[in-house]
Formats: C-alpha cells, structure tokens, sequence
C-alpha cells in the first residue's frame, strides 16, 4: 500500500468515521489530549525545574522523576491515543501540514531524549551542569511540540 | 453604554485589530496559553493528587503544596494575561458564545474555590501533615473538576462561532 492510500484509508476507518460523526467528538478529544499533555509535560517540566534548581529543591531530582513518572507515562498514554484518533479524522490534510511535520520530529525527539539523557540526569551523583543542560534541553523540546502543535490549524 | 456597543469600541481598538489580524500575535497568545496549561497544570494536578493521596506519598502535603504555590501563580498570570489579550481581539465573538460564559462561570468558581478554600486548606497545610484529610481531599476534588471544565469549555469556544 503506499503511503497517501493509507492516509486516505485511515479517513474512512471506523474511528475516524467517529471522530468526524457527532459534532462535539472533537473537541472533547482534543480537551482529552490537553489534561493528556498537562500529566505528561506537566510533570516532565516539575522534574526540569527540578534539575534548573528551581523548584522543589526540598526533594532529589531521582525522588522526583520516580514519584513523577506512572503520572508522565499516564499522560503520554493518553497523548498518544487522542493524537493519532485527530489524526485519524484528517490524515491526508494532517500529514501534508509543515507544523505537524514538524512537531512529530521534535516529539521524536523529545520522547527519545527524555527516555534516555534526561533519565540519566535525574541519577543521584550527575554533575549539576549536566542535570541544568538537561532541564533545559528538555522544556525546549517540549516547549516546540505544543508551539508546533499549535500551529498546525493556522498553517 | 451598552455592552455589545462597549465591545464593538473594544474589537474597534488597535491593539484588538493587532491581534485578530495580524499573521502572528494570536497563534502566538494561543501558544502561550496552551503552554502554561502544558507547564503550569502537572503542579495544580500534582497538589490535587497529593492531597488525595494519590501521588508524591513519599513528600509532606505542605512540602508539596508549598514548594508548588508560587509557580501555580505565575503559570495563573500567564493564562489570565494571554486569555484577557485573546478575548481583546474577538469580544463580540466571546459575548455570543454560550461556551465562554460557562468557561468563565467556572473561573469564577475557581475564585470561590480558593476564598474557600485558601485558609482552610492550601493556608494551613502544616497542619495536614503527611496525613491527608477530608477537607483537603474535598478541595482537591472540587479543583479537578474546575480545572477540567476550564479546559473543556475552553476547547469548545472554538466550535461556538
């Protein structure tokens, strides 16, 4: 199958057909996919500010991140099903849109660097530039995602 | 004056043609409140979970609502700052969309939430000590909910018009 007939398929299968029937499954998708990203990058940012020295400073970065992360991987489920269902209900539209283009690279980005350097930095004995560069790196990335996301229905 | 014809000289202003018209400021303030609800809501989430006791079990309620509280009110004055430029530019919009008043029904709820709510609970969280209590759970519940019409209602403003 090549790739703009699975988009287009994607247009007419069931969920899609869904999501485009009763006039207030949209919304209430997309309110889902934003108490999705408030659990998500809601609590990737805390652990970030965290390891700034900004906030919670009573706690380790490693306590936080651990008591923190059933709550990100909840939200990140909940991104990751309400996002695909939007899409679903527009794909040929969505995938030819430079903004979502460009917000799936950078929240490949962000997932790859937040399960693998950003995991590392929140270990006790990381010297604090290195746990600063990635509370950093890691509210720019996210920051991007929700701007490209954004943009998507203004390009 | 009547309050369409306030809102007609509001919509009529510069700064709110700025806004409506040009290609970037209200894609931008649209951005920002997203962002802050992306930034800001994992804390009013986190407290709220805390104080039901279902998150952060190992840190103290006051230790978590405390270290919390200055940055719920700033990420606060970012949504209420970039909404109030949002709603300068689409008053008369605003005004016709059922959506909005309810939005902003159950912003005035917040209020009450917290003149209710602030002394009792989040004011005198040394006294919750690591345990929770009803009251606290009473207050964490009541802002789930608000805070999850805010978003709602939010959203569907879009879809009113």
């Amino acid at each position: 199958m090549s790739a703009p007939s699975f988009f287009e398929w994607l247009t007419t299968s069931p969920w899609a057909n869904a999501m485009n029937g009763p006039e207030w499954a949209f919304p209430v998708v997309q309110s889902l996919h934003f108490i999705g990203f408030a659990f998500s990058i809601g609590t990737i940012a805390i652990v970030d500010l965290r390891l700034l020295g900004l906030a919670m400073r009573r706690q380790s970065a490693a306590e936080l991140a651990a008591d923190l992360d059933p709550w990100t991987r909840l939200g990140l489920a909940l991104m990751l099903i309400t996002g695909p269902l939007m899409f679903s209900a527009d794909a040929v539209a969505y995938h030819n849109n430079p903004s979502f283009q460009f917000k799936m690279v950078v929240l490949a980005l962000a997932l790859l660097f937040h399960f693998t350097i950003h995991r590392k930095a929140t270990r006790s004995g990381v010297l604090p530039l290195a746990a600063k560069f990635a509370g950093g790196m890691s509210l720019l990335l996210w920051t991007a995602v929700v701007a490209g996301g954004r943009m998507i229905a203004f390009v | 004056m009547s309050i369409p014809s306030l809102l007609q000289w509001v919509e009529g202003t510069d700064l709110s043609t700025a806004i409506r018209e040009g290609a970037l400021p209200y894609p931008i303030l649209g951005g920002v409140h997203l962002l802050a609800i992306a930034l800001f809501g994992g804390m009013v989430l986190m407290t709220d979970f805390r104080l039901l006791g279902w998150a952060m079990r190992r840190t103290a309620v006051p230790d978590v609502v405390r270290q919390f509280q200055a940055w719920k009110r700033a990420g606060f004055v970012v949504l209420v700052a970039s909404g109030l430029l949002l709603a300068w530019a689409e008053p008369l919009k605003l005004y016709r969309s059922p959506s909005f008043w309810v939005k902003m029904a159950l912003l005035a709820l917040v209020g009450v939430h917290a003149l209710v709510f602030r002394l009792r609970v989040y004011g005198k969280s040394a006294r919750l000590d690591v345990a929770e209590t009803v009251e606290g759970k009473l207050a964490a519940a009541i802002s789930l909910v608000l805070w999850g019409g805010l978003i709602v209602s939010g959203r569907l403003i879009a879809y009113d018009a």
